[in-house]
């Protein structure tokens, strides 16, 4: 027989490692914010002087303002731009298989390596934009795109929000769900292809919106390799995000207590913009 | 129209291949030509650039370690989600309570545990290893996993179960003889996606490491920057070794990892 004893015995491991992995880190992230603390030595409790200091930082308002920029662009530019690619590829023009594995490669291969080859394509001297601005005869708007301070954050994010291939993977997936009916009694009424796309195929997909905001505001509240690698956070602090402010707080500075601080933070941002995302979502979902 | 679309493909096609293939071209110049022809091919094809990454760094080794803390975390993770998602398919006191409590992890912006988890695998004795990283990887996957094994298992009728039980089969019998063995599917799509996320991840690996011996791959990626910087075509290289292992193996799987990857996000 099957007893509720045996249920936990396949229960405990997972528990276990949800406690260690995120249950304790919550707590510890509280604890540790609001002490001081340099990872060695003993921990002093300060109150709320660790957020205070974070308030007081015009670096850590930059890496909020930042993390926020991020999040739009995931939701305004990235998420439209993989739209527009499935819808695309969802009319099945020659070649789409292919377009599709070659679209979604870029998610395949490291940030990482990504952000370091855009570090060398936006290269003042030797990268692949300026030289080709030089080569079509556009020399002067030839610039240092991720050294000029104008320019820095908006180029940071050019990698991000030009590989859309999972986002598009997702709606098409959604698409493919879409009963062909639909679209052969529409075009009985004589629909173009826009309106199939607008009044069909759009509505249809709003659960793969969904979806994909969620998990693209995920993507750039952890995003961390293009600033790090790409600007290193400068010039002068402008490209800095939450994740970078973290890791500097920490490894650079020492500073376990703001560095957590900051961790609370993020969470915080977290939950607000998922909340945000959630109630946006319900609200469109009554309106249909 | 056509038009219209054919060109917003071309334009994304140029943005996914241009800038790869100029890397690649690149890593056969010799300095001086990268920077004063920048699009020609190169004048004479520099092989040696590749000798001088290889002869300088254990690249095999960070390859290695790379591929050990990705099998043992996605091994691990794999394990623990899928006893999960197997106890999910009964019926017991507060389930959804459960449920909520192992998956809320999704949510979690993990970045912001940078403290906690380093307390945690030195706590262990972990730091600077390969199993210290492969433990935190399994940890921070585990929501995502629960949640792709378990909407497979769900495919799975019930009806297996209770003949299962009927034929006087205890809950761990049934586990082993009927669920698990055709369970595989969902774990191999689980199982690409989180080799895939400890493949390429940075931050974590270059929290909990600090040693030659235990670098990996993004962690070397990283410093490529840093210790080529006199000599950017060699730097190059080193990147398309990096990198080139990933795209083969994606030719040959891209369908599977396509749909790995996604199986997180399509329910």
């Amino acid at each position: 027989m099957t007893t509720s004893r045996q249920i936990y015995l396949y229960l405990a491991p997972a528990l276990l490692m949800t406690v260690v992995f995120f249950v304790f880190p919550l707590i510890f992230v509280l604890f540790v914010g609001l002490r001081d603390w340099d990872g060695i030595g003993a921990m002093t409790y300060v109150g709320l002087d660790n957020f205070r200091s974070l308030f007081a930082d015009p670096a850590f308002k930059t890496a909020v303002v930042n993390t926020v920029y991020w999040i739009l662009a995931g939701i305004f530019i990235h998420t439209p731009l993989g739209l527009l690619l499935a819808l695309i590829l969802f009319k099945k023009p020659a070649g789409w298989k292919w377009l599709r594995t070659i679209f979604f490669l870029p998610n395949v291969i490291s940030t990482t390596a990504l952000a370091f080859l855009w570090y060398f394509v936006l290269h003042v001297s030797l990268g692949l934009v300026n030289n080709g601005l030089k080569a079509i005869g556009l020399g002067s708007l030839a610039r240092g795109w991720l050294s000029d301070p104008s320019t820095a954050l908006y180029a940071n994010m050019v990698p991000f929000v030009l590989y859309v291939g999972f986002t598009m993977v997702i709606f098409l997936t959604q698409m493919s769900t879409i009963s062909p009916e639909l679209y052969e009694a529409a075009e009985i009424d004589g629909a173009t292809g826009w309106q199939k796309d607008r009044y069909i195929t759009i509505p249809l997909v709003k659960n793969a919106v969904g979806i994909n905001i969620v998990f693209n505001t995920a993507f750039c509240l952890r995003m961390f390799e293009y600033p790090l690698l790409m600007t290193g956070g400068g010039p002068a602090d402008s490209t800095l995000n939450l994740s970078l402010y973290m890791y500097r707080a920490m490894v650079t500075a020492n500073q376990y207590g703001v560095s957590m601080a900051a961790g609370l933070v993020t969470v915080a941002i977290g939950a607000v913009a998922m909340l945000l995302v959630f109630a946006f979502i319900r609200v469109w979902d009554r309106k249909r | 129209m056509k038009a219209v679309r054919w060109s917003i493909i071309v334009l994304f096609l140029i943005v996914m291949i241009v800038p790869l293939a100029w890397l690649m071209l690149a890593s056969f110049k010799t300095s001086p030509e990268l920077f004063s022809a920048p699009f020609k091919l190169p004048l004479h094809w520099q092989w040696d650039n590749y000798r001088s990454v290889l002869e300088s760094h254990p690249i095999p080794k960070y390859f290695l370690n790379t591929l050990t803390i990705a099998v043992v975390s996605t091994l691990l993770a794999i394990a623990v989600a899928t006893l999960v998602a197997y106890a999910f398919m009964y019926a017991f006191k507060f389930k959804s309570g459960w449920f909520t409590l192992l998956t809320f992890g999704i949510f979690i912006p993990t970045n912001a545990f940078l403290v906690p988890y380093y307390f945690i695998v030195n706590w262990l004795g972990l730091y600077d290893t390969l199993f210290g990283v492969a433990l935190v990887y399994a940890g921070v996957s585990l929501p995502l996993s629960i949640m792709i094994i378990k909407t497979y298992m769900e495919s799975i009728p019930k009806e297996m179960i209770e003949a299962s039980t009927i034929d006087g089969a205890g809950m761990h019998r049934t586990f082993f003889r009927i669920i698990l063995p055709i369970s595989y599917p969902g774990m191999t799509t689980a199982g690409i996606f989180l080799m895939i996320t400890a493949w390429n991840e940075l931050l974590f690996a270059s929290l909990l490491t600090q040693s030659e011996g235990t670098r990996t791959l993004q962690v070397a990626i990283r410093f490529f920057l840093t210790t080529f910087s006199a000599n950017y075509p060699v730097a190059f290289a080193a990147m398309v070794i990096a990198v080139l292992p990933t795209i083969v193996i994606y030719s040959f799987l891209s369908d599977k990892i396509i749909g790995g990857m996604t199986a997180g996000a399509v329910k």
